[in-house]
């Protein structure tokens, strides 16, 4: 079932670390939570509807779409709203937050809308549902799902269910999978038949061979006609493009979207809260979340309300083994580093990895560019870095216009494969923030 | 404590691979090490020595070079011993130890650090340093017999061989097996001769994915299938498979080729490099005057890379198959639509003023200044080439008077009785060139012109045979021996023993000729340049191809 492709690297996984740990909740709920205002990416911040001081229980919305395109959001814990004020936010600096101090009671709000029968799915409900219930990407994007799904409307005909982490250490979709797959399954078929796309397909990778057998009994049992495919791992397998040329052998033309060759890719955390949403009622108020690297002291994956602060998780995880470490949010490869821990779990966050500094890269010096060719070979849209880096440093904007830099998908392959040390990706986007500034000139 | 670690975010990715220039350096070292082995059983203890000193002269010249520019030092990349020992692999056991010195010196300092050091050099610097010594006459084609292991010191009792390259060269098959090839039995640089052993070092290359496999492949196979295609003789599978294995096809694909500063950076383009550095090996090989054409393909193609780059950039992903050579045709129509034609702007003389008015005195002067001074450079021109021609005249007949003058001096040394002598059909790798001596349009024997080594370097004679298989004369033609040393053996009365005589003729025993006293080595040389020249003309066939052993006849 392995499908080869030649590009892309394939960094240590190191998912052994908690790819056998179940989700589990976390030791001590969250003594407060934080949910930044501004949770999906490229939509205005949503309006708070709770006042301080107002006691809120889990799945009530506290918040409405600041805008179309934005979610609604929800209290993930029952207790009172504290104050909202700004706070850091994991993406990076710092934004407004509502407060919520958690009593443990851990309620359920009772006005929760009614499940919805998925064989007689109205696509507008699916929609205004998905919408209610705040889902984002969950895969790292952080993009409004509804509004995925809209385009996709009819218009497609795979949808693909992500569920190859192509991050090493990130094992918290493959738990998901594993633990919940039949819901993720439900969700699935219930969006394909809402989409009306005729091949639904569940992209798992490499390792998780276990659970791609349990799934497709559960399939045999229950004939429901979803694809699992087990894809061979690679770096990076989970972005969208790549899956879908992996899955359909399609690529997506520049500048263009999944939608743009009848696909739809979702993140499998994703299509659970989407299910959870059509299935239960219940909105997005929980995520799984790797909590990973030899940083902390028993890696886990964690099933915490979201806005739960990073430090909860480490302790749930065992507390720190030594402070040096670098944490990182969303894996190793294209992780953002947290300097303060106080930053809450977002939809997007699918692990903390927290590692060494025996864990990374040995630093060596940069040396000069042997035109090797690794960093050609590697990436996954076939640009070619040290071109880029060459006509960058000899600043001939006529070549670089002609190396298609908007391509980029900054997944760092180049910069890790260099054996020379330079810093390919991060001249690569200076590169094209030059070249982009001159288009506007 | 909220703030962990102060400073700047860390750019992403956290992690990398460990491997660095210098790991992929030893792994280069370490592929080579099999066929330098193979080459140290093959050829004696002279590889270590030939060995060390290349890569010193690699190394200490990086390390002088840098120290004098002033530049960080990088002899510790190893870059400068994969180069040493690249070299090394390429010369002849035969070679002087100044060679590898020169060839690394100029691969080092005029190669690689003249362009900016490692990562900037256009040419392969090794192979640069190869091809430089393969310009000196005699130095890099003395090949020696595989088995045959050479004195540390001194290569003077060295017997030369004919390489596969050679035979092939001439159209004609090498009496080698191919599991002689494959295993190293053959004459040949030190590094190119044990197949397997060169392809064992590019397994392990590959495996460790230092190099892909995109450049040999190519490469050996556009070879493969052009040999295939244009064999000459009747067996074409096995004549493609002896170009395979023999000269330096295989160690350039793998190690020379595949270097990555001078072969292109992308998949693409390391195919088309690849298949025109096949391209070339073959025409060089077909159509060149050297019988090896491996490093001035590569050199060539190396030349070539910044047009293989723009060539080899990938499909944009997601563009459709044939987006880019629309592209590039809608680029051409553009560019093709900007070529404009301007009518030149002649100025044609005015005789008719634009006032009206006829030119006058003044014009008329102008033309014949203008007259005379065409006429004079007419003159100049015309003596120059006069008088060129009438001197080259002059020369010319002269040197061909003093070559006719020449050349009977030395028929009437080396066949007394033969009036004139032409060309034959046949040849031999053994001899530089055969010819046949006629008394009176009829045939009385052959002069095989062949060479040997003596004392002081390679000895060139002309010896006359007759139909009989007898010695009519012996004349050295060209030498570099010891004045009054070993030009003793050159003089008539030492020369005139040979005469009459038949067989394999000896330095001491039955059938031997006395060596002059002090000139031993010379006398051995010109005794066993007779003895080359009798067993040639003794194994003369026209139908059969010549398989001469050196030896007895």
């Amino acid at each position: 079932m392995g499908r080869m492709t030649l590009c892309g690297i394939h960094p240590a996984s190191r998912k052994r670390y908690t790819r056998r740990k179940p989700l589990v909740g976390p030791d001590t709920p969250p003594e407060r939570v934080f949910i930044p205002l501004e949770l999906c990416a490229g939509c205005v911040p949503a309006i708070p509807t709770v006042k301080v001081g107002e006691r809120v229980l889990v799945g009530q919305t506290i918040a409405k779409p600041g805008d179309e395109n934005g979610v609604a959001l929800h209290a993930s814990v029952s207790g009172t709203v504290e104050e909202i004020r700004d706070c850091p936010h994991p993406w990076g600096g710092s934004g407004p937050a509502i407060v919520i101090r958690n009593d443990g009671a851990g309620l359920l709000f009772d006005g929760l809308p009614d499940p919805v029968d998925p064989a007689h799915l109205v696509p507008q409900v699916l929609l205004d549902r998905v919408r209610q219930a705040g889902i984002v990407g969950m895969g790292g994007d952080a993009h409004p799902t509804h509004v995925k799904i809209a385009q996709a409307m009819g218009r497609v005909d795979t949808l693909i269910i992500d569920a190859a982490e192509c991050e090493p250490y990130c094992t918290a979709d493959q738990r998901l999978l594993a633990d919940r797959g039949d819901l993720v399954l439900q969700g699935a078929l219930a969006l394909g038949q809402a989409i009306r796309a005729k091949r639904v397909v569940l992209a798992a990778q490499g390792d998780q061979i276990k659970t791609v057998e349990k799934l497709e009994r559960w399939l045999l049992k229950k004939k429901i006609s979803v694809e699992v495919v087990l894809l061979r791992s690679h770096y990076p397998l989970g972005e969208e493009k790549q899956i879908v040329r992996a899955i359909t052998g399609r690529e997506v033309p520049p500048g263009g979207a999944p939608v743009d060759v009848k696909c739809l890719v979702l993140n499998a955390a994703t299509v659970y809260a989407v299910s959870e949403a059509m299935l239960r009622g219940r909105p997005l108020t929980h995520r799984a979340v790797t909590v990973s690297g030899r940083g902390v002291v028993r890696p886990r994956n964690l099933w915490v309300p979201i806005g739960t602060p990073l430090r909860d998780l480490i302790q749930s995880a065992g507390g720190m083994r030594e402070e040096k470490a670098l944490f990182l949010v969303g894996g190793p490869m294209r992780g953002v580093e947290q300097k303060d821990l106080n930053a809450p779990v977002l939809p997007d966050t699918n692990s903390l990895v927290c590692m060494l500094p025996e864990e990374r890269a040995v630093s060596s010096p940069q040396t000069p560019c042997v035109r090797c060719g690794r960093c050609a070979a590697a990436c996954p849209m076939r640009l070619v870095p040290a071109f880029v880096v060459k006509a960058f440093r000899l600043n001939d904007m006529g070549r670089l216009k002609g190396l298609h830099l908007q391509d980029c998908l900054q997944c760092g392959c180049c910069t890790y494969i260099c054996p020379s040390q330079i810093p390919l990706m991060d001249l690569m986007r200076k590169a094209r923030t030059i070249v982009e500034g001159g288009d506007r000139a | 404590m909220s703030r962990i670690r102060s400073g700047q975010l860390r750019r992403p990715p956290q992690m990398s691979q460990t491997s660095g220039i210098s790991a992929i350096m030893l792994d280069v070292l370490v592929a080579l090490i099999p066929a330098w082995c193979m080459a140290i059983f093959l050829y004696g203890f002279r590889v270590v020595v030939l060995t060390a000193v290349s890569v010193a002269t690699c190394v200490l010249c990086e390390y002088w070079y840098e120290r004098l520019m002033k530049r960080p030092i990088t002899i510790y990349d190893l870059s400068a011993c994969v180069t040493g020992l690249m070299l090394a692999m390429t010369m002849p056991v035969t070679a002087p130890y100044w060679a590898p010195m020169l060839g690394g010196a100029f691969a080092i300092i005029v190669v690689k650090q003249f362009y900016g050091g490692l990562g900037r050099n256009f040419l392969n610097p090794a192979l640069a340093g190869r091809m430089l010594l393969t310009t000196f006459p005699m130095l890099m084609t003395n090949w020696t017999d595989a088995l045959h292991r050479v004195s540390v010191f001194s290569t003077v009792d060295v017997v030369a061989a004919a390489t596969p390259m050679a035979y092939l060269h001439e159209g004609v098959l090498p009496p080698h097996r191919l599991s002689q090839l494959l295993l190293g039995q053959q004459a040949g640089s030190l590094g190119e001769v044990s197949a397997f052993m060169l392809l064992l070092g590019g397994g392990y290359l590959v495996l460790r994915r230092v190099i892909s496999v995109r450049i040999p492949l190519s490469f050996l196979g556009t070879v493969a299938v052009l040999t295939l295609l244009f064999p000459q003789g009747n067996d074409p599978v096995r004549w493609m498979l002896t170009q395979m294995l023999s000269g330096g096809l295989i160690f350039g694909a793998i190690f020379m080729a595949t270097d990555y500063t001078t072969s292109p950076v992308t998949p693409k383009g390391h195919v088309l490099f690849g298949v025109g550095c096949g391209v070339l090996t073959f025409l060089l090989r077909q159509f060149g005057s050297y019988p090896e054409g491996v490093g001035w393909a590569i050199l060539t193609m190396n030349g070539s890379v910044w047009l293989v780059d723009r060539a080899g950039i990938p499909r944009r992903f997601g563009d459709r198959a044939f987006v880019p050579t629309r592209h590039f045709l809608a680029r051409a129509r553009r560019s093709v639509s900007q070529i404009k034609f301007v009518r030149p702007q002649l100025k044609l003389p005015h005789f008719v003023k634009a006032d009206g008015s006829v030119a006058g005195e003044a014009h008329l002067d102008q033309y014949r200044a203008w007259g005379k001074s065409c006429g004079v450079l007419a003159a100049v021109i015309a003596v120059v080439v006069l008088g060129l021609n009438g001197l080259s005249q002059l020369t010319g007949l002269d040197t061909a008077r003093a070559e006719l003058v020449e050349q009977r001096e030395l028929l009437r040394q080396v066949m007394p009785e033969a009036s004139y002598r032409s060309e034959t059909p046949y040849r031999s790798p053994y001899a530089l060139s055969i010819t046949a001596g006629y008394s009176d349009d009829e045939m009385i024997g052959y002069c095989v012109e062949v060479q040997t080594h003596g004392f002081g370097g390679p000895i060139t004679m002309v010896v006359g045979v007759d139909l009989d298989g007898k010695v009519t004369g012996v004349a050295v033609t060209d030498h570099s021996e010891t004045r009054n040393m070993g030009t003793k053996a050159m003089e008539k009365d030492y020369l005139d023993q040979y005469v009459g005589r038949s067989g394999t003729i000896r330095m001491s025993g039955s059938n031997c000729v006395d060596a002059v006293s002090g000139a031993t080595a010379t006398s051995k040389a010109i005794t066993a340049g007779v003895n080359r020249a009798l067993a040639i003309v003794a194994n003369l066939d026209p139908e059969d191809d010549q398989s001469y052993e050196d030896g007895e006849v």
